[in-house]
């Protein structure tokens, strides 16, 4: 059984994974992507974790009417590369994976910043890039660019 | 994270953003009890220039110019890296020849970007000297890119399924006429830099990321493989011609799974090493041919679906998640940045260490700001 097969087999076993799809490297850049409910995330990455993975980055996608996360795990050197995909909105919020992966505590909070979707139990949820203004989400559909966002920087506190 | 009030003798003191050492705009909020650091946190965003809402309001074409704008140091990669990515996503394939030519300039994209590192890291700790030779042989490199792409740092010289021009005979004979001209320098730069006793002394044991902590913090590039790790894109996941070219993964001895800033510098170093030998045997193996695949649109609409594209970029491992719905303008374009990673270990690196080497050890991860705020 090759590498990936194994994989496969674990991941077609583990409890919260709702749909597996096989996909190619050369067309797809990923060999799996996978489905999965957002109160499974943290158990799989933990999964993922003890057979070796990293977390390659997180992001959301906006669809218009919903929205969905996007996890990206690979390995070092031999990469299987593992795409989970979770809906965010509008359900309820997904758990954080800080506690797993510590790379996920600035992925989340730029998710935060550009998509103004929260994690439960993030040690720090607070905006990373961008100014405090009231629904300044900019990679969300319904955003507007324009000047109704005043660009008056308010200072971030400099302690 | 940080308390606002003290009830001990530590203080606040911000480094930056407009600190020399830290290359662009980053500001890091450090806790100190005298000259140590107790707590650090990084504050972001003061580059922010909303690439990926760009990309998600224009087509394919009209953000070409946007991904060398996010990493000013390696642009020639990043344009290199999009182009690759939509290529996947629409099913095209460069002609031999187009990619031996993007081979030969994102390779030597690398060595000015390692040199800018190089010269701008030995500043940081205080040594003037190393920082004009090594611009020196950059400025070599970038009359040879601006031969063939017209431009200086900020390069849109591939194109969906090519590249914009031929090589001239010019280029062949500049390129020809570096390579040895950048091996005795390389030379020089050892003798020099990696047996000084301050270089060594600023940098041994400072700034140690174990394996444990690369994966924790995803990190990647030259950081990475100098824990040891020969992880590099472009042997693991091969791209390009790369399959085709002899050359070793550079890694750090890393026998204890560690590496520091001093690994971390020769990583750097022999890599360009490396990038020379790339540079040679592509130069040699260059194909005729075309430089552009036939009937291409410039205008792409991939078909409906996710793809996702790893590229290894000077600092790491560069990503491009795309989106599409099947029309000209995609849904999401996500880009992971590999100093964006890079930079979050920060945190755990500096506690206990002495102001001083804060420098030291941010100087040594390689970061582009306007990279980690896109």
């Amino acid at each position: 059984m090759s590498q990936n097969e194994s994989l496969a087999v674990i991941l077609e076993s583990s409890p919260q994974v709702t749909q597996l799809r096989r996909a190619s490297r050369e067309n797809d850049g990923f060999d799996f992507s996978l489905s999965i409910e957002p109160k499974g995330i943290p158990e799989l990455a933990r999964m993922l974790k003890d057979q070796g993975f990293f977390l390659e980055y997180l992001t959301a996608v906006d669809y218009g009417q919903t929205m969905e996360l996007v996890y990206s795990f690979s390995k070092w050197i031999e990469p299987d590369r593992v795409q989970a995909v979770c809906p965010a909105w509008p359900m309820e919020a997904a758990p954080s994976i800080c506690g797993v992966f510590p790379a996920a505590n600035w992925q989340e909070r730029e998710v935060f910043d550009m998509f103004g979707l929260e994690f439960k139990d993030h040690p720090d949820l607070k905006r990373l890039l961008l100014i405090q203004e009231e629904g300044l989400h900019p990679l969300r559909k319904d955003f507007v660019a324009g000047p109704q966002h005043s660009g008056d920087v308010v200072e971030t506190e400099m302690v | 994270m940080l308390r606002k009030t003290l009830t001990d003798d530590t203080f606040y003191l911000n480094m930056g953003p407009q600190h020399p050492s830290t290359h662009g705009v980053l500001r890091l909020l450090l806790r100190l009890d005298g000259e140590r650091i107790v707590e650090c946190e990084p504050v972001l965003g003061y580059s922010h220039r909303g690439h990926e809402h760009m990309a998600q309001t224009r087509s394919y074409l009209r953000f070409m110019p946007n991904p060398c704008r996010m990493d000013y140091l390696a642009g020639l990669m990043y344009n290199h890296a999009y182009c690759l990515a939509v290529e996947r996503a629409c099913g095209i394939e460069a002609p031999p020849r187009a990619q031996f030519i993007r081979v030969i300039c994102a390779e030597l994209n690398r060595i000015s970007s390692h040199l800018l590192w190089f010269g701008a890291y030995l500043l940081d700790l205080g040594g003037f000297t190393p920082f004009l030779y090594a611009f020196d042989d950059r400025e070599d490199v970038l009359s040879i890119l601006g031969e063939i792409t017209g431009s200086r740092l900020t390069y849109s010289y591939c194109r969906f399924g090519g590249v914009a021009r031929d090589l001239t005979p010019k280029f062949i004979e500049l390129t020809k006429a570096f390579i040895p001209k950048l091996r005795v320098r390389l030379k020089d730069y050892d003798t020099l830099v990696s047996k000084n006793v301050i270089f060594i002394n600023r940098t041994k044991d400072v700034g140690v990321i174990t394996k444990e902590q690369a994966r924790d913090y995803s990190v990647t590039g030259p950081n990475l493989r100098a824990c040891g790790v020969p992880h590099d894109q472009r042997r693991c996941e091969p791209y390009s011609v790369y399959p085709e070219i002899d050359f070793e993964v550079i890694t750090a001895d890393g026998a204890n799974g560690e590496g520091d800033c001093y690994d971390r510098y020769l990583v750097r170093m022999q890599e360009m090493e490396e990038s020379l030998r790339i540079v040679e045997q592509a130069l040699q193996r260059l194909p005729e041919g075309p430089i552009r695949a036939k009937g291409v649109a410039q205008e792409p609409a991939p078909p409906p679906g996710a793809y996702q594209y790893c590229y290894e970029s000077a600092r790491g491992m560069l990503g491009i998640y795309l989106v599409s719905d099947g029309s000209r303008v995609p849904v999401r374009m996500k880009w992971r940045t590999p100093s964006f990673s890079n930079l979050s270990i920060l945190p755990i690196l500096l506690p206990g260490t002495l102001v001083a080497d804060t420098v030291a050890i941010l100087g040594s991860l390689d970061l582009v700001i306007p990279e980690i705020d896109r």
